[in-house]
């Protein structure tokens, strides 16, 4: 499956990242060679074999109580924004 | 008090006996290895932030809380390094990168819970690839870090930091995370130990996340002794980790002494015909598995035939979960922000410039592996292929205690010589990826050395939750091959 630079410009975009056209071009011939590489996995009969999304023996701990706990760290939390107002993150206008 | 305890040679065992004992005091083994790291730290780029005046303090707390006469914890008044995706309360903790740029996490990870009731003392944040992601910790927005046995060389990734503050005795004790060998590999190339917990061995509270069905955290030490101290601090269930589970056991340290007699060691004859690996790996490789042997166990042949297909399926995998977990990084509650358009246009500039390249170009590979079209051809076709490959472990260990693997094709590449590359870097982890996919333990141990004084590592890869025995068996290894104990010129030379 080819990938050239318009898919890339549109992946790009669905995962919010800014590319600089400049690294464009490279980015479509390192993917390309990425993907021609695992498309070895098109060759592997996988019929019948069920998807592995993660792998866990034995047994979850215990749900905790779904009860009220003290969470103190709003005002520490909030000391991170980049740009903040009173007990708000402030971002750019949105409509 | 003895040299031994005193100096920076000290194993953590040693100086927590010391320290519960009365023998040495945290604080003075604090001091010593401080003033250590105040000479080594910067030549080798081993932290990106030290924690010098909190592990005093820390230090001091401990010797005062034995004065009080209340029991101390497993690893007192050890000094212990922290790779820099595990949060630190108050602590800079950027992953490596600049959109976490200025980041203090409001909270402590789990294993730094348990470290601080183990009474450890935490000397500092380490230096990693971006977000974990890479093999030479060259990622790093910030500077790359240096091999202490050659300074022209890469110390492995992404955990180079925590592998290199071990090696150089900067620590007794380090922790890094491995999604596809980042604790394994740069243990191997550094010369010291590197445990891969089983997955859900380790709570992930706390730990940035990179690909969550893969992510385990793991520790670096200088002896298969202190590899175990060092994970029964922080193994075991957490409520807010529910991959964790109660199956993690605590190490029995005396299980250690068991030697050989009794086991089954499974050799994948397939694996090792595959290209790239190194003659003097392969030769390190066959001489262990001869002195296995030789001590008692008994070796098999076993076959891993969908191992093959490990990097294509792990390349799949773990860019499409870190797409979806890196999507948190938007400029909004922490860190970066870039651009002053409308929202959408503040997101792209801040993750265009706060992601670097390699971070980047996995985004852009797990958002297409994901997006509509290519779904079952790449990303369910590859959580398929996983299924093979742990069939392919579970089967082998069904006639063994342990297999026996090497961790790296080669010794520690040259800073600069595989960065340009992607897929070159990706194809060294032909060894430490299928143990992650399989989600089974897997340790490097120190094994010998190559023709340039490089440090060679063997990987042993168990059941799961069987961690006890790889200790068991590198500890035997330990006992006839001095390749732990040897320190890198850095080390002695620096501070003699």
């Amino acid at each position: 499956m080819p990938i050239d630079a318009g898919t890339v410009e549109k992946i790009a975009a669905l995962a919010r990242l800014e590319l600089q056209p400049a690294e464009e071009e490279r980015m479509v011939r390192e993917l390309q060679a990425i993907l021609a590489y695992v498309e070895q996995l098109q060759a592997v009969d996988v019929g019948g074999i069920e998807p592995t999304s993660q792998v866990t023996e034995g047994k979850p701990p215990a749900l905790r109580p779904d009860e009220e706990r003290p969470c103190d760290v709003r005002d520490e939390a909030l000391a991170q924004a980049p740009d903040r107002d009173g007990d708000y993150f402030r971002v750019p206008q949105v409509v | 008090m003895s040299e031994s305890v005193k100096g920076i040679g000290a194993t953590a065992e040693a100086i927590a006996a010391a320290v519960r004992s009365g023998n040495a005091s945290a604080e003075e083994i604090t001091r010593a290895f401080l003033a250590h790291a105040d000479k080594t730290a910067g030549m080798l780029g081993t932290y990106l932030h030290r924690m010098s005046e909190e592990a005093l303090r820390a230090a001091r707390a401990v010797d005062a809380k034995r004065a009080s006469g209340a029991p101390l914890g497993a690893l007192a008044g050890v000094p212990v390094a922290i790779k820099d995706n595990i949060c630190i309360r108050g602590v800079p903790t950027t992953c490596g990168s600049t959109i976490l740029e200025g980041y203090r996490p409001p909270y402590d990870a789990h294993v730094i819970e348990r470290l601080r009731a183990a009474d450890a003392v935490l000397v500092g944040k380490t230096n990693c690839d971006e977000f974990a992601m890479g093999s030479s910790t060259e990622n790093s927005a910030y500077h790359p870090t240096k091999n202490p046995w050659d300074l022209a060389r890469v110390p492995g990734g992404s955990s180079g930091g925590s592998a290199a503050a071990v090696a150089a005795r900067e620590a007794p004790i380090a922790y890094g995370s491995d999604t596809g060998g980042s604790v394994r590999q740069p243990a191997a190339f550094c010369g010291v130990y590197g445990l891969k917990p089983t997955y859900g061995a380790v709570s992930r509270y706390g730990l940035v996340a990179f690909a969550s069905s893969l992510d385990q955290i793991g520790p670096f030490a200088r002896t298969a002794r202190d590899t175990a101290l060092a994970y029964n601090a922080v193994a075991g269930p957490d409520a807010r980790d529910m991959t964790s589970r109660a199956e993690a056991r605590p190490i029995d340290l005396a299980a250690l002494e068991g030697g050989m007699k009794g086991l089954t060691i499974g050799i994948p004859r397939d694996l090792l015909e595959g290209e790239g690996l190194a003659p003097e790996i392969r030769a390190c490789f066959d001489s262990a598995a001869a002195a296995f042997a030789s001590h008692g166990a008994r070796l098999i042949d076993v076959s891993l035939p969908s191992a093959k297909h490990a990097i294509a399926t792990y390349y799949l995998i773990a860019p499409a979960e870190a797409s979806s977990n890196l999507a948190r990084y938007d400029g909004v509650r922490y860190g970066l922000r870039a651009g002053d358009g409308d929202l959408r246009a503040m997101y792209e500039r801040t993750r265009g410039q706060g992601f670097g390249r390699e971070v980047r170009r996995r985004i852009l590979l797990g958002t297409y592996a994901l997006s509509a079209g290519y779904y079952d051809a790449y990303y369910l076709r590859a959580q398929k292929v996983r299924t093979l490959v742990r069939g392919d472990f579970l089967k082998a260990l069904s006639g063994a205690d342990a297999l026996l693997l090497p961790v790296t094709p080669t010794t520690a590449f040259g800073l600069g010589e595989k960065v340009e590359d992607p897929l070159a870097m990706y194809l060294n982890d032909i060894y430490s990826i299928p143990a992650s996919l399989a989600g089974v333990p897997a340790l490097s141990f120190p094994a010998g050395f190559g023709a340039a004084g490089l440090p060679i590592g063997l990987q042993l890869v168990g059941h799961p939750f069987a961690e006890e025995t790889l200790l068991r068996i590198a500890r035997a290894y330990e006992t006839w091959c001095d390749a732990a104990t040897k320190a890198p010129p850095i080390a002695t030379e620096v501070s003699a």
